[in-house]
């Protein structure tokens, strides 16, 4: 099966804030993802999720080891063509109409303008934000910026889905649409990459697992096999993984 | 090249939607309006005085205009957070500062065009006449001359953390040099060395902006500048402009990002 | 009571008390300082920094007259000292041998005095000042077919913001009587008076005007005699009283009595004028001259 998203030996290490030194945030990591397949992965906070991410991105560079978007080295931009992004945190252009942010990335991607017209007014049905499309995004509320954000990184028709959290700050109602967008995007053949916390939303969707911590990979495997040789749910197994020793209650 | 007037698009709707340039074409509208509204001594004809204070206003008005606009631009994006769904696109940081500039340079030289042509009615009401070619020419080489100051102020905001900083720097900057930079040659020389050396030096390192303030010339009805001049004085512009954009992308290129 | 009354009652409550306290406030803070004496909005808000403004936009008029062609300050040494080249005609100049081709500037090639003064150019001392002369206004002229008029506006803005400076009401008054405008001009030049009533400066433009323009030399007369004894009352003590003035003064008033044939009350001020004139023998000559004719004929107007 093909590979779409790749990292070997990767290594991300910054300045430590107090000036003493290196933190290593990603140690030798080594992912596959393949085509069609949805990619959980998992970790505590400060595990090094998001600076994989931002290498895959190309916000950040990585200090060792490579990156691979399609089999393109994620240095070259070229490599962000067929992806899609949707940020924990989503801000955008506050002075744009959804209508004008989503034609804008339409041209970064070099979307014909026919049919740029046609994919926003069907993104915007998709997140039913079709009667707000001409109010400047700074009216919206923030289940509503949240649909902008993944629509826009929709836009561009991605085989590649990388999200970052995306049930984050929404109600069960936008949850499950996000969980519903999720699967139709698998039933039509695209890779979704996506970070949470919330395990038994990954423990339903999600194809294969990769489980992060203190920059290293602990263990990538399919949910099902992980469930069934741990005899224990993915919270659990997560919980054991990164070291977590549960209280016992009387 | 794409990409990079998309980006400019951008920029130039948030110049049009945010306050800044009307508050300043009003505020530039009304002073000139009410300086126009005093005759003295009884003469309707004295247009001169009228002339330099718009011109002034403007070149205050464009000043702030272009290094406030490109101050907050990259800052903003981070702050904002807009700049991670940008850069997941093909877009490369190079086209980001391409872009940033292009769309504050085309965003001053509208907000330029807009004063400009309000000066040129006051000043054809008065005198009833327009020197074209010298105000075309002034026209010309005020925007050339804003396109090294966004320029700077491009390089500022990947310098200097916060963006008021950078603009009170630059405006520092850019003031200095209109007022001081012809002299400096003159005060280098007045110097014991070493600070002879520094001074002349800086004298030139410096964009000498002073060049493309050519009000003088337009206030007293002087002729118009030799196009051989105007062009060389675009090229100077222009090169300075690219190795102060090309500053700025070495600086933004290597930059982290932490989403 | 509902919320709209309560709120009206509240407003209207914190609005008597304001005025109240304004009322309170207003016979104290006239005694704080100076500000309170001033009597117009510029003096309030500037202080006494309006005098350095007053000068930058006198030095403007100076800009305007040469349109655009100025030392800066790093070329001080070198500039005009005082404000007498701000009234130089074209007279003054030696006689050129080309007309200007601008009609509203006259272009200077004298190569002394006011000429030589604003020659502080040199030749450019690198590339940079070379190409940057392109942009500037490098040829000294000065205005002249009525575009004098352009210097107005600032040296009224100049007047508004420094009263006390006489030159200021001598230079306007000196160029609106070149254009014609009489009537502002001694208006101005009253105005002037009123704020520095003693200024002999003043009394003697008021006299050329009254004298040169409005054909009336017995106000003339009058103004330059209390000119003459402001003069005493200014400047008669001091160590190095301002001569020029008094020459002035008294020249002007033995030519009017001259004209007028009172050729005893000429020698007078002639006789006066010796005393503070840069040339006393030509001084000396007229008086000779007089003499001669007021023992030959008597009183009568000379032609």
């Amino acid at each position: 099966m093909e590979v779409i998203l790749e990292t070997r030996d990767l290594r991300v290490e910054y300045r430590a804030q107090n000036g003493q030194g290196k933190k290593v945030a990603v140690k030798g990591l080594n992912l596959k993802v393949h085509a069609g397949e949805v990619f959980g992965f998992l970790g505590p906070n400060g595990a090094g999720k998001t600076t994989t991410m931002n290498v895959l991105l190309g916000f950040v560079h990585a200090t060792a080891g490579d990156a691979y978007l399609f089999g393109v080295n994620v240095r070259e931009p070229i490599a962000r063509q067929r992806i899609g992004y949707l940020p924990e945190l989503t801000y955008y252009y506050k002075f744009l109409t959804a209508e004008e942010l989503l034609r804008f990335y339409a041209r970064l991607f070099g979307i014909p303008r026919a049919e740029a017209d046609r994919r926003i007014d069907q993104l915007l049905r998709l997140v039913e934000l079709e009667a707000a499309r001409k109010r400047p995004i700074k009216t919206y509320s923030k289940g509503m910026q949240q649909r902008v954000g993944l629509a826009q990184a929709l836009i561009n028709d991605p085989d590649l889905l990388i999200l970052d959290e995306p049930t984050s700050g929404l109600d069960p109602l936008g949850r499950m649409k996000v969980r519903e967008i999720i699967q139709r995007l698998k039933n039509e053949g695209k890779t979704v990459f996506f970070s949470s916390h919330e395990l038994g939303e990954v423990e339903t969707v999600c194809d294969r697992v990769a489980i992060i911590n203190q920059g290293e990979l602990k263990v990538e495997d399919r949910v099902s096999a992980l469930v069934e040789k741990h005899q224990a749910n993915l919270e659990q197994i997560f919980l054991s993984l990164i070291g977590y020793q549960a209280e016992v209650t009387a | 090249m794409n990409t990079v007037w998309a980006l400019a698009g951008v920029v130039i709707k948030e110049l049009y939607r945010r306050k800044d340039f009307y508050v300043l074409f009003v505020l530039t509208a009304v002073m000139t309006l009410l300086m126009g509204s005093i005759t003295f001594f009884n003469d309707p004809r004295i247009a001169s005085y009228l002339k330099d204070i718009c011109l002034l206003l403007i070149w205050i008005s464009a000043l702030v205009i272009a290094i406030t606009t490109t101050a907050r631009q990259i800052p903003a994006e981070r702050e904002n957070r807009t700049i991670f769904p940008l850069l997941a696109k093909p877009v490369t940081r190079g086209q980001v500062v391409a872009g940033k500039f292009l769309g504050c340079w085309l965003a001053s030289g509208i907000a330029l065009g807009v004063f400009y042509l309000f000066f040129g009615v006051v000043s054809a009401s008065r005198e009833h006449d327009l020197a074209v070619i010298q105000y075309l020419q002034a026209l010309w080489l005020h925007w050339v001359m804003l396109a090294i100051v966004v320029g700077l102020a491009l390089l500022g905001s990947l310098v200097f953390a916060a963006p008021s900083s950078n603009a009170t720097i630059c405006f520092i900057v850019v003031l200095g040099i209109l007022l001081l930079g012809r002299h400096l040659n003159q005060v280098a020389l007045q110097q014991p060395e070493p600070l002879r050396t520094v001074v002349y030096s800086i004298y030139f390192l410096i964009p000498h902006l002073e060049w493309y303030d050519i009000r003088d010339l337009l206030l007293y009805d002087h002729p118009g500048l030799r196009w051989t001049d105007c062009l060389l004085a675009t090229l100077y512009a222009g090169v300075y402009t690219a190795m102060l954009l090309l500053g700025a992308w070495l600086l933004f290129r290597r930059k982290p990002l932490h989403a | 009571m509902n919320r709209p009354v309560r709120h009206s009652l509240l407003l209207l409550l914190l609005a008597s008390a304001c005025f109240t306290l304004a009322t309170l406030l207003q016979p104290r803070v006239a005694t704080w300082g100076q500000r309170h004496a001033a009597d117009s909005l510029m003096k309030v808000v500037l202080g006494d920094g309006r005098r350095l403004f007053a000068n930058h936009f006198f030095v403007q008029a100076d800009v305007t007259f040469h349109s655009g062609y100025y030392p800066s300050i790093f070329d001080r040494d070198q500039a005009p000292k005082g404000t007498r080249h701000l009234t130089a005609s074209p007279e003054d100049h030696e006689e050129h041998d080309h007309e200007p081709p601008d009609p509203g500037r006259e272009k200077d090639e004298d190569h002394s005095g006011h000429a030589c003064e604003m020659s502080f150019l040199g030749p450019p001392r690198d590339w940079i000042e070379a190409f940057g002369r392109r942009f500037m206004v490098t040829e000294h002229t000065h205005l002249k077919g009525g575009k004098e008029r352009e210097m107005l506006p600032w040296l009224k803005i100049s007047a508004e913001l420094d009263p006390q400076r006489v030159e200021t009401y001598t230079v306007a008054s000196y160029w609106l009587r070149n254009l014609g405008k009489f009537q502002e001009a001694e208006r101005f030049l009253r105005e002037g008076l009123r704020n520095n009533p003693k200024s002999y400066e003043i009394l003697f433009e008021l006299g050329r005007l009254y004298n040169e323009n409005l054909q009336d030399p017995n106000r003339a007369r009058n103004v330059w005699e209390l000119g003459v004894r402001c003069w005493d009352e200014r400047e008669s003590k001091k160590d190095k009283p301002d001569l020029l003035a008094l020459d002035e003064l008294t020249v002007h008033l033995a030519d009017l009595e001259e004209k007028a044939g009172n050729l005893a009350r000429a020698i007078e001020w002639l006789q006066r004028a010796l005393r503070a004139s840069p040339r006393p023998e030509a001084v000396q000559e007229r008086i000779e001259d007089l003499q001669r004719r007021l023992a030959a004929g008597g009183s009568r107007p000379s032609p």
